[in-house]
């Protein structure tokens, strides 16, 4: 999909594509909740215009007016199924605490009742729940006046803003920010407020404000749902610096801080630089000559981008799909994991064309732009940021080491059995949940069923007795992989069902797969007493591979059509051949209640 | 030649709720379209708003509750139907 292309369209229109995507393909669903103490139906429309076009068909309940404590009591005792993922709470103060509109107001009473709000959600739900901050007064309370005698409502509207922003940050597993003060900051009050409805109806904000506020609640959504961009492709002359480095000369391109163009493409290159720290992976697709960009990267004094950043570059004259092709299926990654900047709007759109669900930016022709292209929508947003994601680079600067070493090698399993490969399995702890719940949203490849969960849910199977959560943590001889496997089964009588069991991408083809599997069911059979499993594969437009995963590891098919296959497979009766380069761990499980 | 803005409003109105363009016949209210409640009241009048690129009074807002009002206040606003 191409970015930067045509502004929203008009509301009837949105509508009307809302109204007629049934065909739509859409890989993943939402279920979303809105709670509010205003008339907030106005969203609507943008936030299911902006899920499907991110290949997310939502569904979305909104309370009743009024009455978001009572919705909440109600939501908690219905049944598993329909429970919405993402609960989004949206407050006015003015509904709140109705004394908000008298001078001297102070903010305790409605802070009170929020926290309190918010506390109870946690308790009673297992979903994401997303929150807002309070837009300020535009007038001041007292003019010009000030002092330390007199109760401003501005001040105090920042002081409740701060509590909510303390109380996400300190529960951020469950919460979510979408701080309106920062939107009503970007819309301006003529963009944000609407007077006319909010005295007539009770809706108190317009579109432009509506559709900020659609975006932020579906970067939470897109993260959730394992849509997050993973890679980074750059283009390198008139995008990470001014001016054709292959005839130019490195003295020549554009990238001095102190002076224009320059400042704006070091400035990107920093903005790209923040990705990499948050573990987007870079790599550069350039038609150039090797020696010319790698002298940029290595002596260039102004070149933030250096060799070590980068996972892996394609600077040749192919085409600049097939190098992207490439570069995807030696990360293991899939095409719609990947954004691609360049400054051609011919290559842009070629990519665009061929390959659909690359992510492409254009550098945009108001080229002061550029620093804000890729901080803008969050697209490479994730519900947290892991140390794992912060060590990302370095694990893939290791697997090059691998790479080199395997080459050294005449079989796969000479070089395996030189890996020293020793796994970690054990009942995850609290302090794993949110890599867990990121493994479920993220991993696509070797995923049996792809459900994606949150952290608050797999807390939620963790601590109910009757299901059980495996984490695997693998290392070699090179170095640590971390938590790069999960396996999700719940347990009834003596029946046991394998909800979820995926692995990363970086620790497939050594054979670990089964491993990991038996050693979980093995330890589940002596504890829980199960005399039979039953598992699924779930197709997804990714997981082809572990389509006969299952039926290797020894389980027969008992029923299959096209929402996918179950597996069915006796205690005791499963192909166990221990596998002599694996070294197996028993972890500390945790203590669960 | 055909009748733009009344062609316009007609796809307006029934973009908005969600039926064909001939159910908008000229005598089309609330009573004859079920979809037309008071919060998709609400979507239409910004719709009409913004594809006809002007602001209804407060009055209008709650007076245009029919096709036949709804292309006198458009008139009003110097809209030309026919």
């Amino acid at each position: 999909m191409k970015r930067g292309g045509p502004e929203l369209p008009s509301l009837a229109d949105i509508i009307a594509f809302n109204n007629s995507s049934a065909e739509l393909r859409c890989d993943q669903i939402a279920r979303v909740s809105i709670l509010s103490n205003f008339t907030a139906d106005g969203i609507e429309p943008f936030l299911v215009y902006q899920c499907l076009k991110n290949g997310i068909r939502p569904t979305i309940a909104f309370g009743g007016y009024d009455t978001v404590l009572q919705d909440l009591i109600e939501m908690s005792g219905g049944g598993h199924s329909d429970q919405p993922e993402i609960i989004v709470f949206s407050i006015i103060l003015e509904q709140l605490d109705p004394a908000y509109i008298e001078l001297e107001w102070n903010s305790a009473l409605a802070q009170k009742r929020l926290l309190a709000l918010f506390q109870t959600a946690a308790e009673k739900t297992n979903a994401l729940l997303v929150v807002n901050t309070f837009i300020p007064p535009y007038d001041a309370d007292y003019g010009i006046a000030t002092g330390t005698e007199l109760t401003e409502r501005g001040a105090e509207v920042s002081a409740i803003n701060r509590a909510i922003r303390d109380f996400v940050r300190q529960n951020h597993q469950r919460f979510f920010l979408v701080d309106w003060e920062r939107l009503a900051r970007i819309c301006g009050e003529h963009e944000t407020m609407d007077y006319r409805f909010w005295y007539m109806s009770k809706a108190p904000f317009k579109q432009p404000f509506l559709n900020q506020y659609a975006l932020e609640i579906l970067k939470v959504v897109r993260a959730l749902k394992g849509k997050a961009k993973k890679c980074l492709l750059l283009d390198c002359d008139n995008t990470l610096w001014g001016g054709v480095v292959g005839e130019d000369g490195i003295s020549g391109i554009k990238l001095d801080p102190h002076s224009y163009p320059g400042s704006v493409y070091y400035d990107f290159q920093r903005q790209v630089l923040h990705l990499y720290g948050r573990g987007v992976i870079l790599a550069l697709v350039s038609k150039n000559n090797e020696e010319d960009v790698l002298e940029v990267l290595e002596r260039h004094p102004h070149c933030l981008i250096k060799r070590e950043h980068l996972a892996m570059w394609r600077v040749n004259w192919n085409e600049k799909t097939e190098n992207i092709q490439s570069i995807a299926e030696e990360l293991n990654l899939g095409t719609d994991s990947l954004v691609f900047v360049d400054d051609s709007p011919l290559e842009c759109d070629l990519v665009g064309a061929m390959l659909p669900d690359v992510e492409v930016c254009q550098v945009p022709d108001k080229l002061y732009l550029l620093p804000r292209l890729l901080s803008r929508d969050g697209l490479f947003d994730t519900l947290a940021v892991s140390s794992e994601d912060r060590n990302r680079s370095a694990m893939y600067r290791v697997e090059a080491v691998r790479k080199q070493a395997e080459r050294a090698f005449g079989s796969v399993e000479d070089y395996l059995a030189t890996l020293g490969l020793e796994l970690t399995i054990c009942q995850a702890g609290k302090e794993d949940m949110a890599r867990i719940a990121q493994l479920t949203q993220k991993t696509n490849q070797f995923n049996l069923t792809t459900r994606r969960y949150s952290a608050a849910q797999i807390e939620a199977f963790s601590q109910s007795g009757t299901a059980a959560v495996f984490s695997l943590n693998v290392r070699d001889r090179f170095g640590d992989f971390g938590l790069t496997g999960v396996l999700i089964a719940f347990l009834d009588g003596g029946v046991g069902r394998i909800d979820s069991f995926q692995l990363s991408c970086r620790v497939l083809g050594r054979g670990l797969e089964t491993v990991f599997l038996n050693h979980c069911l093995d330890r589940l059979e002596e504890r829980w007493n199960v005399s039979e499993w039953f598992a699924e594969y779930i197709p997804s437009r990714k997981n082809g591979q572990t389509a006969n995963f299952y039926a290797n590891a020894g389980f027969v098919a008992i029923r299959s059509d096209a929402a996918g296959t179950t597996f069915r497979c006796e205690a005791g009766t499963r192909a166990t051949s221990p596998i002599s380069y694996i070294t197996v761990k028993e972890g500390t499980d945790a203590e669960l209640s | 030649m055909p009748n733009y803005p009344e062609m316009k409003l007609k796809e307006v109105m029934a973009k908005v709720f969600n039926v064909h363009t001939e159910t908008i016949t000229a005598d089309a209210s609330p009573d004859t379209i079920e979809n037309w409640d008071s919060l998709r009241h609400m979507n239409l009048v910004l719709a009409l708003e913004q594809e006809f690129n002007i602001e209804f009074t407060d009055d209008q807002v709650v007076e245009v509750l029919s096709y036949k009002l709804i292309k006198i206040v458009l008139g009003e606003h110097g809209v030309v139907f026919e």
